[in-house]
């Protein structure tokens, strides 16, 4: 059997003295995962520990050997991450971010500017993100997730908040890159389109552990 | 039922009256507070015939009328980017033009008010003493400031986006300049903070305009004194250094996902304070160069950033709060003082870059804000 895409090693992790994440072992292999748990149960902090933006404790490995503690830089290189609910200083554009995303994940420039017409960010990524909808701030960083050359993306809620349009561009997104072997993590309270996607498995986050079915 | 211009005037005239209780009083001090009130009235008499009998003066006076306008200006333009402001683009733009130009003029007028009375009292004294050219140019100057931005709101309304007054150029900029990560906390400060920075700025160039006369006036110049001066100007920038890590901390957590190397995260921490410190360092090499060698400007310059960069690095200390951040920089600030006066400057300078490395490397990924547990 390959290896695993991602494989979490006794991940801890706590905010002060309050346990949110006790997981044991988990391993994924390629493919789609749907991320549920209820509110409050720790989908976007087991996000956010997966994509290195706050610590823990224990170890995360990519690919079988891509360790986040032993390769920083390059486990960063390999996932990406899309807040539910993202957050960027005022003064910046689009086009900053696009650009910092760019010049640190590398990838194909090509491909990004095609996704970011069909999802119709190009129209408004020079102007300062303090002037975006939510909707348009979601699009941005949605299109940021796919930059560079990740092996996996997470999404959390993608559903939410941007238009229909965005949403099949979105979604086919998601069957593209995933035929290209990249793999996802989606959280979501809406059930994923069924016939848009096939979800390889489902994943839930409750009582601080992440159990596969 | 309420006016319109009624409701308008509470969001904006009443709010700008209020904020700048401080500038008021300081400045009604200035004016009123500063001269025996048996001498009021000629006193203001004699300053309105000074500047209405002396161009140069009177341009001066002009100045200051239209900062004040300005002021007004960044003031309503403001308002409009203010959280829960949002409403005030389709309520506004639903109203008629000619309309909207009347309420435009009632509000900037109303917070331009105070200039319009000083300036009218001026202008009956000109027409009295027979100074009609500078009366003419009080009315003209004065019908501009209450007419030129009545268009950048027009504007504002039509383009939300737009931050500065000069649209075209801060939509060229966006098109063909990046703002580097190096820039994005100062972009912060004199976006969002300008105050904040201004007064930093001013305080730290008065004390080191303090270093140098005290120097002066003793006719003597020692570095030592000049490294002291820097020192308490370091202190002074503080409040920013807090002001940088709640601003981390709230907007650059998406930059933990991006492949950065620490050594690039230091570099880029580093690379903030020098360009901050910056004018600082121009007014020491200014004022410092005849006085001193190269080497010793350098010397200056590596003591003010180490001391800048071991101060923000302690805030990697996630319970490290303003108020236990003052005791360490003070405690710091100490130890680097006896170092100089005893000529260990070099000796001062590795240790605090090494403590800030030490520091900024184990810290940086194992960093994150600290939530005091409920009471």
């Amino acid at each position: 059997m390959s290896d695993p895409v991602i494989a979490l090693h006794a991940v801890k992790k706590n905010y002060q003295d309050v346990p949110i994440l006790d997981i044991p072992r988990l391993e994924l292999p390629k493919g789609i995962y749907w991320l549920q748990g209820e509110n409050g149960a720790g989908k976007t902090t087991c996000m956010k520990v997966m994509a290195g933006l706050i610590p823990f404790k224990g170890e995360i490995l990519l690919q079988g050997n891509v360790s986040s503690r032993q390769h920083p830089v390059q486990f960063r290189r390999l996932i990406n991450y899309a807040e539910a609910e993202p957050l960027y200083p005022s003064f910046l554009t689009g086009r900053d971010l696009l650009e910092l995303y760019l010049n640190t994940k590398g990838g194909d420039r090509e491909a990004v500017r095609d996704i970011s017409e069909s999802m119709g960010v190009d129209i408004y990524v020079n102007n300062p993100v303090s002037s975006y909808s939510s909707g348009m701030l979601k699009k941005l960083s949605l299109l940021l997730a796919f930059t560079g050359n990740p092996t996996l993306i997470l999404l959390d809620e993608p559903l939410i908040t941007i238009d229909t349009r965005a949403l099949t561009v979105l979604y086919d997104l998601i069957r593209t890159y995933s035929a290209n072997g990249v793999s996802f993590c989606i959280t979501s309270h809406q059930a994923l389109d069924a016939e848009e996607l096939t979800v390889t498995g489902t994943l839930k986050v409750a009582h601080k552990n992440i159990t596969l079915s | 039922m309420r006016t319109t211009s009624a409701i308008l005037s509470k969001i904006f005239t009443q709010r700008f009256y209020i904020q700048n209780t401080g500038f008021f009083l300081v400045l009604f001090y200035l004016l009123f507070g500063v001269v025996n009130g048996a001498n009021l009235v000629s006193y203001h008499k004699a300053l309105m015939l000074g500047f209405l009998g002396n161009y140069s003066f009177l341009l001066l006076v002009m100045l200051l009328w239209t900062s004040y306008a300005l002021k007004c200006v960044g003031f309503i333009l403001k308002t409009f980017q203010l959280q829960g402001y949002d409403f005030l683009f389709p309520t506004l733009g639903s109203v008629g033009k000619p309309a909207r130009i009347r309420l435009w003029l009632l509000l900037h007028t109303a917070i331009y008010m105070p200039v319009l009375v000083y300036a009218g009292i001026a202008l009956m004294m000109a027409v009295q003493y027979q100074y009609y050219v500078s009366a003419a140019l009080i009315v003209v100057l004065n019908v501009a400031n209450c007419v030129w931005p009545l268009r950048l709101y027009e504007r504002k309304l039509a383009q939300p986006d737009v931050l500065f007054f000069t649209g075209h150029l801060q939509r060229w900029l966006n098109r063909h300049f990046t703002k580097p990560p190096v820039l994005f906390f100062l972009y912060e400060l004199l976006t969002n903070f300008p105050r904040r920075i201004v007064s930093t700025k001013l305080f730290s160039a008065g004390v080191l305009w303090l270093t140098f006369l005290i120097m002066e006036r003793g006719e003597y110049f020692d570095l030592r004194g000049l490294q002291i001066g820097v020192m308490v100007s370091v202190m002074i920038h503080m409040q920013l250094m807090v002001h940088h890590r709640a601003f981390d901390d709230t907007y650059l957590n998406f930059m933990e996902n991006l492949p950065i190397r620490l050594v690039s995260h230091y570099t880029r921490l580093m690379g903030v304070y020098v360009i901050m410190f910056l004018p600082e360092m121009v007014m020491i090499t200014v004022n410092g160069y005849t006085k001193t060698p190269v080497g010793g400007l350098i010397t200056v310059f590596c003591t003010a950033l180490s001391l800048l960069i071991l101060f923000r690095c302690l805030l990697y200390f996630p319970k490290m709060n303003p108020e236990i951040h003052v005791r360490y920089t003070m405690l710091t600030s100490f130890i680097v003082l006896f170092m100089i006066l005893g000529h260990y400057e070099w000796p001062a300078i590795l240790l605090l870059q090494a403590a800030s490395a030490i520091i900024f490397f184990k810290k940086y990924r194992s960093y994150e804000p600290y939530i005091p547990p409920e009471s």
